[in-house]
């Protein structure tokens, strides 16, 4: 197998003398896509934001693309990754069209947008479109600055959050190809539809990771009761 | 037709009708006036207007990007009261280098501006809007009084740090005082509009920008220096002048879209139109008592960014 994308050892994170992340140990190669879940506070978004290098005072080993992200600079990241954040804002309430003209003035492209189903909203303005139609936008606009996926890394918060079943499904469908075409994938989520369309998934809890595997083995009655409490025996009879 | 050329082109003929007008209007009455009149009192006055209002709109379309605010304003934020406070010290304890050395009296005022403008990042700026706005409140407040105790310990420089903070610089304007504020103002200007992307990015938040490859330190500390540096060319000329680095990038933005690559070139532009406007309007209207320039705008501005704050909910 190729050398892995992402490779983090004992990784911890205090914030505020409260422990994040307690000793995360994660390995995901190119054409691989791995799940986050967990309860809230779990530190599901925490660790993305680790890896994307966000968080420079985390500990541990962290190699991302044979890099430290924590210190490496910016320039030399965005090269190598994408990252998009669970609630994306925008001060300015920019056009569509105007995201892709942002990232390449001269050879915009709104390839992603349409995979999006944004085409027809190019015209509008942020504050004109729907909560799903400004994270889908958001998705598209992340992509649009990746480039060729090939070794990319893609970090997603919460990708599906707010989407219809029809753009969740095409986040599902999306990612596949992306791992297909050679990037490297990790989405935090609570969606576990898309947990099962995944090749990897790592359940956290209070920091810590306390399953990792193919989500059907991982995703057990035992640790779904164990971590968010539900008893799905219970949920099956009813 | 090319909406951004139809906007840049009708604004540069409003700007350039308007230069000429401020050119033959004065107290002598329409027209061009003797040589003197005209080479002599006016074309400083105007040359020194339009470059402090490029200066005061572009920097405050770049303090607005940075701070990723629609009300920040080097007026509001208090970097126009640290660049006059940095004169006051200048005038009050140096004076006769301060006429001598027509050059440093830039560098006490970006010496001050500089150092407001550190303070409100350090003391101001985090997520809510309003925090940085009450900040530079507490800084205005404070840097006005440096100004007032330092004009009354000084008699000789009272009338002019008095009209300084009521704006009332420009009718001082002549070239030997004002190139240098005029080509710094320039070249400010001219260094921000390099941000414009990076900004664009951080509309969409710190990370964000972070993990598009923007090194957000050396970011804030170039956008500071040189808002700093705009704001202080800009009061050596002008005096202190609120609202048109509130009201001149918002308007760029209604007319031609919230990029900054696109708008602030074109704020720099209303910028200059307004000022020279409120200057021209000041001077002309009330012949017997002319009203300076910052007068003119805050009777303008005032309601003006009562009304953007309504519309933005802060």
């Amino acid at each position: 197998m190729s050398n892995p994308l992402v490779q983090l050892t004992a990784v911890s994170l205090e914030i505020k003398g409260r422990r994040i992340l307690d000793g995360v140990s994660l390995t995901a190669h190119a054409g691989e896509i791995v799940s986050l879940l967990g309860p809230n506070g779990a530190g599901k978004s925490t660790l993305l934001k680790t890896i994307a290098g966000l968080l420079p005072q985390a500990t541990g080993t962290l190699h991302v693309h044979e890099h430290d992200p924590r210190t490496t600079s910016p320039a030399t990241l965005a090269a190598q990754r994408v990252y998009a954040p669970q609630n994306p804002q925008s001060t300015w309430d920019y056009r569509l069209s105007d995201l892709p003209i942002l990232l390449h003035p001269r050879i915009a492209s709104i390839d992603w947008f349409a995979h999006f189903q944004l085409a027809g909203l190019m015209s509008k303005k942020f504050s004109e479109l729907s909560g799903g139609e400004q994270k889908a936008a958001h998705l598209a606009f992340s992509l649009s600055s990746l480039g060729d996926p090939y070794q990319k890394i893609i970090l997603w918060d919460e990708p599906t959050n707010g989407l219809d079943l029809s753009r969740q499904h095409l986040v599902r469908t999306t990612l596949t190809q992306l791992a297909q075409a050679g990037a490297c994938v990790l989405v935090a989520t609570h969606d576990l539809t898309l947990a099962y369309a995944t090749t990897q998934t790592a359940v956290l809890e209070e920091g810590r990771l306390i399953a990792y595997g193919r989500p059907q083995a991982t995703l057990t009655p035992e640790i779904i009761q164990s971590t968010w409490g539900i008893d799905l025996s219970l949920l099956a009879s009813k | 037709m090319n909406r951004p050329f139809l906007i840049y082109g009708l604004s540069g003929l409003c700007l350039g009708g308007l230069i000429l007008l401020a050119l033959s209007l004065g107290v002598a009455g329409f027209g061009w006036g003797d040589h003197h009149t005209l080479l002599i009192l006016r074309a400083p006055r105007v040359v020194a207007a339009l470059a402090a209002g490029l200066a005061l709109g572009v920097g405050g379309g770049a303090q607005q990007g940075l701070f990723r605010n629609p009300l920040a304003d080097p007026g509001l934020t208090g970097v126009f009261g640290g660049a006059l406070a940095g004169i006051a010290v200048l005038l009050t304890f140096q004076s006769e280098i301060a006429w001598r050395q027509t050059s440093v009296l830039p560098l006490a005022a970006f010496g001050g501006a500089l150092l407001a403008s550190v303070a409100l990042v350090i003391l101001g700026n985090n997520k809510s809007p309003g925090r940085l706005l009450l900040t530079g409140l507490g800084i205005n407040a404070f840097t006005a009084a440096v100004v007032i105790v330092l004009a009354t310990l000084s008699p000789t420089s009272r009338e002019l740090l008095t009209n300084g903070a009521y704006g009332d610089w420009l009718g001082l304007a002549a070239f030997r005082f004002t190139w240098l504020p005029c080509t710094l103002c320039v070249i400010a200007s001219l260094c921000l509009f390099r941000f414009g992307t990076v900004w664009d990015y951080l509309s969409f938040g710190p990370e964000v920008a972070q993990t598009l490859g923007i090194n957000l330190l050396r970011t804030q500390r170039w956008s500071i220096l040189l808002t700093a540096l705009a704001a202080a060319a800009a009061t050596c000329l002008v005096g202190q002048i609120a609202f048109i680095g509130l009201l001149a990038p918002h308007l760029a933005r209604t007319l031609i879209g919230p990029r900054h690559r696109l708008m602030l070139p074109l704020a720099g532009i209303l910028g200059a139109t307004l000022l020279l406007a409120a200057d021209t309007a000041g001077r002309t209207l009330w012949t017997s008592t002319p009203l300076s320039a910052a007068g003119v705008m805050a009777l303008i501005g005032a309601p003006l960014f009562i009304w953007i704050a309504r519309q933005h909910h802060v």
